[in-house]
Order: C-alpha cells, then structure tokens, then sequence
C-alpha cells in the first residue's frame, strides 16, 4: 500500500513547518499536530498511512502517544510509524518505542530529504 | 571483703544470697543464746533460781523459743522481698540456676507491691543489653576460661561499632554463605530464606565469578569493584558502592567484602548524564532546523542559484554535518566515560554502513577539494554492528584524513575479508605521523604538538572511535610515515563468528565483549 496521508505529531514550529513544506512538496497529504493529546485524537479518527511521531511533546509524551495507539491493541493497524527524536532516551523506553514503531530515527541526523527517502523506503 | 582481681572464679550474684542467709542465721542464734545469758545472769541475781528452780527453767526455755520464733518470722518478713530481688537479678544476669524467677504477675506480688518493682528490673534489662547475660551465652560455646571474660565482650563491642559504620561488612565462609552483614551491607533475601548481596554487578564481573577464580588459583588476594549500583536506574534509593573483596583459602570467612557507599560522589556523574541528554536535545534541535533548511532551500533554489552559490550551500551543509558529528562524538565519550555507552549490534555489512554516511562524506571531500575513491567490494561477509555508531567511527576517520591530508590530495577506503574478521580502511597521503604520535594517539584529548597549531579538533573522535569498535568485539590500528600519509584499520568480526553470542546476550554486545576479555568489558552498561 503506497503511503498517501502523513500526520506529523511535532511541537517545534520550524521543524513542523519543514516538514510540512518538503512532505507537501513531494506530493503528500499533511496534517500537522503539535501535541501530544491532539495527535492521538487524529489518529484514532483518520486512517492515515504514516505517522511521524516526535517524543518530547507537550500534554502527552510521544511514548505514552504510541503505547496508547499500539500498546493492547493495534488501533492504526493500516498505518505505518516513524518515531523522531532529538531526545537521548534510556534504553529501555527506546527499545519498547522501537518494537512498536517502522522506523525510530534522530531528527538531526535526517534531513527532509532523507526522511523521503525513508518513506520511500517504508512504501 | 576485698576482691581479689586475680581470682579465677567469677562472682556471681546467686553466690549472695546464701551467704546472708547464713550470716542471719549466726547472727540470730547468737543473739539468743546472749538474751538467754543476760535473762539467767537477772533472774539468778534476783533469786528467782532459789526460790522457784523448775519456774526459772520454764522461763529460759520459753524465752528461747519464743525468741527463736520471733526472729525467724521477722527475719522472713524483712528478707523475704530481698530473696526476689536477687532471684530476679540473677535471672536477668543469666546466671546459671534452678530458682524459678519471681513472676511479677502472682496476686501475692500484687496485693503487697511489690510487682512494680520486679517489673522495673525486667524493664531495664530487657532495654539495656546487659553485658553480662550476652557474656553468659557465648560463654556456653566458648573453649577456655580465658575466652569467658575476654571474647564476648570483643565481639559485641566490634558488630555494634560495625553497625554503626557508614561502610557495609560482609563475611561469607567456605560454603559461599553470609555469616555476618552489617546494618549498612545492601543484602535481599530470596524466597528460601537465604541472603544475599543485592548489586547490580556488570555482565559476567562478579564476587562469585571472581570467587572462583580465586579458588582455582589463590591463597590470599584481594579486588575492587568501583561504582557498583544496587538498583537500576530511576529506582527509589539507588547507592553506588565501591566493592572491596579480601579472599583467604581455606578460613572460616574465607570472603570478607567491605562496601563503601560512594552515593554523594557517583550520583553527580548521573546528573550530569541527564545533563547531557537534555543538552543534546536542545543541541540538536538548532542542528535539525540548519540541516533541514539548508536542504530544503538548496533543493527549491537549485534552478536559479549560480554555480557558486551552490558550493556555498554544500559548505553550509557540510559544515552543519560535521557540527552534528562532533555533537555524537562528544554525547558518545561522556557516555563511554559513565560506561552507558551501549552498542545495538545486528548483521549487517560495511558496505550498509557506509551507504548511511556516503553522500555526507562525498560532500565534505569535495567542498575541501580532497579526491575520495571508496572501493568496497561486494559480497564481503557480514558483520555485527551498530549502523549508527560505526558510521561515526567511519566518518571521523575520513574526517581526519581530511584534516591531515593536503589540498587535491587523494584518500582511499578500501574493505577486504581477512580470516574471522572484516577489514575497513581508511589511506591518505597527508603529513603523516612520527611513532612519538601514533603511540598516544588513542588518548582522550591527545592532540599532536604539531596539529595542536595547525588543525582544529577535540582530540576525542580516535578515542571514542577505539571505544565503539571494540565495543563491536574488534581492534583499530594504524599505520603512519612521517610526511608520507597514514592509514587507519578497523577489524570487525564476522557476523558468523559473533551471532551464537549475540543471540544469548539478547544482541546487546555485554556477553560479545567479556567472552574478549579486553578492558572495555565494563564500558557497556545502560543508558541512565
């Protein structure tokens, strides 16, 4: 299934808007959220095929963000979900993100470029 | 009576008791014998024994028995509360003996008061540990007379002086078992019932690992473990100890281990972790914006930038790049340094690597005009690693052949399969190294004289690059002619050589390194 419709869950306005602009650009559908709490909510209620989720997020961690989606049950079976981080965070809460997310990626090593290519890849 | 220190016997309190009672006894016969005395010597005088002989008989023998029952019943009355006293105290001292102790409880104790008072003796030695009574038990066990008065007292004395330590004792004898904890010693007790130390040690580098080492090959010999954790991270009342083991074959407390709480020293070292981790994460936020703008705006403005302001771009890029690198290197060696540096080891091969720093490190070649031949051949055998970690070791050795190579100069990475290992390598044809250098060069902050002057640098990317490759289980080493080039090597194990390992050690790289045995075995623990 070729990845269409990304939600971006991302609280910095520049990193967003970069985002944004470059995923738009290439030809994808963008909604952008910037908390926690209203990235869960557009998740539940739009399938969308990708969700780029960051972690230090305000009102809801991207940790408890994931676990709520795919912790018991997988509520966005048809989505796929790259974690990106700046954040160094200990290995347990990383690996658990890990196994539960496509892709978990440090967002100063990707460029929006690279982050195409990723998607790419995931497709 | 004075007391003869030299006397070999103890006085005891139950030796009391039997003597007043004789001296009371003495002393009241004698009295009545002297009122028997004294009333003959009167009535004679007054000739009474003339007039009536039987009538002064009768009165003799009534005085003395009389006198006798009197003094019996008084010296009961007045005694009696005596007698319980030092029944009591003898109880308490725990002396040896066949006497019931009063119990304060009878109605008798009761009704005449006397209850308050033994209930303040039982108080006061249940609240004070008498010396004496713990002198009594070890005595039972005890060889000589000698130990009877010396020994006890030694070891209540050292275990109270030990509780009271802020260092933990621990003494385990010949059967791996702890004879002795004192209160500072963090121990856990399993469902059995049986005790043990409650550390986190690293991987295989424990007390009982070491212990049987010791066994197999010491008489006498001692270890240190600094900055041992009793918990994991996060969790309430975490202590960093440091581990002193004294071994001694074949002695009752064959292990005696000494545990220092090093919390107040260690603890600021996992602050300053937190430290580091929220300032790489404000670090790197700036870096992803410069990153990420500079390609989005080289990307949009391609068609109508000049040639040259392209290449300003590839030097806006390449600088932020190398920017973001030198963040992972420090962010890595302050890691390393508090051994939280942990590898996430999975098969892969040199050539996936390097695909992940490729156009980044043709980029920085080329803005800096060096000439960059990568020839990686195909079909290498795999390897376990950290994609991301050793892409870093990758990309600061290509960076220093830059740095130490001359301008238009050529650098060449090469890789080749060699026996159980994969090699990388790095050449330039630079200003090379003396051997003074090359010996140093792995140091933390070692920077040449020379390129102290010249080249711009930290002097911890060869540092933290040995780390994460022998965290990979393999070696880095150089090879370098003064003002002719030098050439880095990297050796990796094979994946099929190292996964039976990784798939025990749940593809962490703790079991991969202490199976080397190398010094980095310590290095790799959690990430606090």
């Amino acid at each position: 299934m070729a990845i269409k419709t990304i939600l971006i869950v991302e609280d910095d306005r520049f990193i967003g808007e970069m985002y944004v602009r470059s995923l738009k650009k290439a030809g994808y559908e963008v909604d952008w959220m910037v908390d926690g709490n209203d990235g869960l909510i557009a998740a539940r209620n739009k399938p969308y095929d990708l969700v780029l989720l960051d972690v230090m997020l305000p009102e809801r961690r991207g940790t408890e963000v994931l676990e709520a989606l795919r912790g018991t049950e997988d509520l966005i079976p048809n989505s796929k979900v790259i974690v990106l981080t700046n954040f160094e965070q200990d290995d347990e809460s990383r690996m658990a993100m890990e196994s539960r997310a496509d892709a978990y990626l440090i967002k100063a090593e990707i460029t929006p470029s690279k982050l195409l290519s990723v998607i790419e890849q995931l497709n | 009576m004075a007391v003869n220190p030299l006397k070999s016997k103890p006085q005891l309190v139950k030796d009391f008791w039997p003597r007043f009672k004789r001296g009371a006894v003495v002393i009241i016969i004698v009295l009545q014998l002297l009122i028997l005395v004294a009333l003959a010597a009167l009535l004679t005088t007054s000739g009474f024994f003339d007039d009536n002989p039987l009538g002064f008989a009768a009165t003799l023998v009534a005085q003395s028995v009389l006198g006798i029952v009197a003094s019996v019943v008084i010296y009961h009355l007045v005694a009696r509360p005596m007698k319980h006293l030092l029944s009591a105290l003898v109880h308490v001292a725990g002396e040896p003996t066949n006497i019931a102790p009063p119990n304060p409880n009878e109605t008798r104790f009761e009704k005449n008061g006397f209850k308050p008072v033994l209930q303040t003796i039982y108080q006061l030695a249940s609240d004070v540990k008498d010396p004496i009574e713990e002198g009594a038990q070890s005595a039972q066990s005890a060889i000589g007379p000698q130990a009877q008065i010396t020994q006890p007292s030694v070891q209540s004395v050292l275990s109270s002086a030990l509780d009271q330590a802020i260092c933990g004792f621990v003494v385990l004898n010949q059967q791996h078992q702890i004879i002795y904890a004192s209160k500072a010693a963090p121990l856990k007790v399993d469902t059995n019932g049986v005790q043990s130390l409650d550390l986190i040690f690293n991987d295989n580098d424990t007390i009982e690992t070491w212990w049987a080492e010791c066994e197999q090959t010491a008489v006498h010999a001692e270890k240190t473990w600094p900055r041992i954790p009793n918990k994991l991270p996060n969790e309430e009342d975490r202590r960093f100890f440091d581990v002193i083991a004294t071994y001694n074959k074949g002695t009752e407390s064959e292990m005696v281990i000494t545990l220092i709480d090093r919390t107040h020293l260690y603890e600021v070292g996992e602050a300053e972790l937190d430290f580091i981790a929220f300032a790489a994460h404000e670090l790197r936020g700036p870096i992803t914006v410069i990153r990420g703008y500079i390609d989005v705006l080289s990307d949009e403005l391609s068609t109508v930038l000049q040639e040259d302001q392209k290449e300003l771009f590839r030097r806006l890029a390449v600088s932020a790049n190398r920017l973001s690198g030198y963040i992972n290197n420090i962010l890595n060696t302050s890691r390393y340094d508090r051994r939280h540096l942990r590898m996430h080891l999975a098969e892969t091969t040199v050539n996936a690597v390097y695909d992940t720093i490729r156009d980044d490190m043709s980029l920085r070649a080329s803005s800096q005009n060096r000439m960059l031949s990568v020839s990686i051949p195909e079909g290498l055998p795999t390897i376990a690693a950290d994609t991301a970690s050793l892409g870093e070791v990758f990309g600061n050795l290509i960076d220093n052949a830059i740095k130490y190579s001359n301008e238009g100069g050529a650098i060449e990475v090469n890789a080749a399969s060699k026996g159980d290992f994969v090699e990388w390598i790095v050449s330039d044809h630079g200003i090379g190294m003396p051997a003074s250098v090359v010996s140093n060069l792995f140091q933390k902050f070692y920077r040449s004289h020379r390129s102290r002057e010249t080249v711009a640098g930290t002097g911890i990317g060869l540092y933290i690059s040995k780390a994460i490759v022998e965290s990979h289980g393999g070696s880095i080493s150089v090879r370098s002619e003064d003002g002719r080039g030098s050439t880095f090597i990297v050796s990796l194990p094979t994946y099929k050589t190292v996964a039976d390992k990784l798939k025990a050690g749940n593809n962490g790289n703790e079991t991969l390194i202490s199976s080397e045995g190398s010094w980095i075995k310590n290095h790799n623990m959690y990430r606090g």
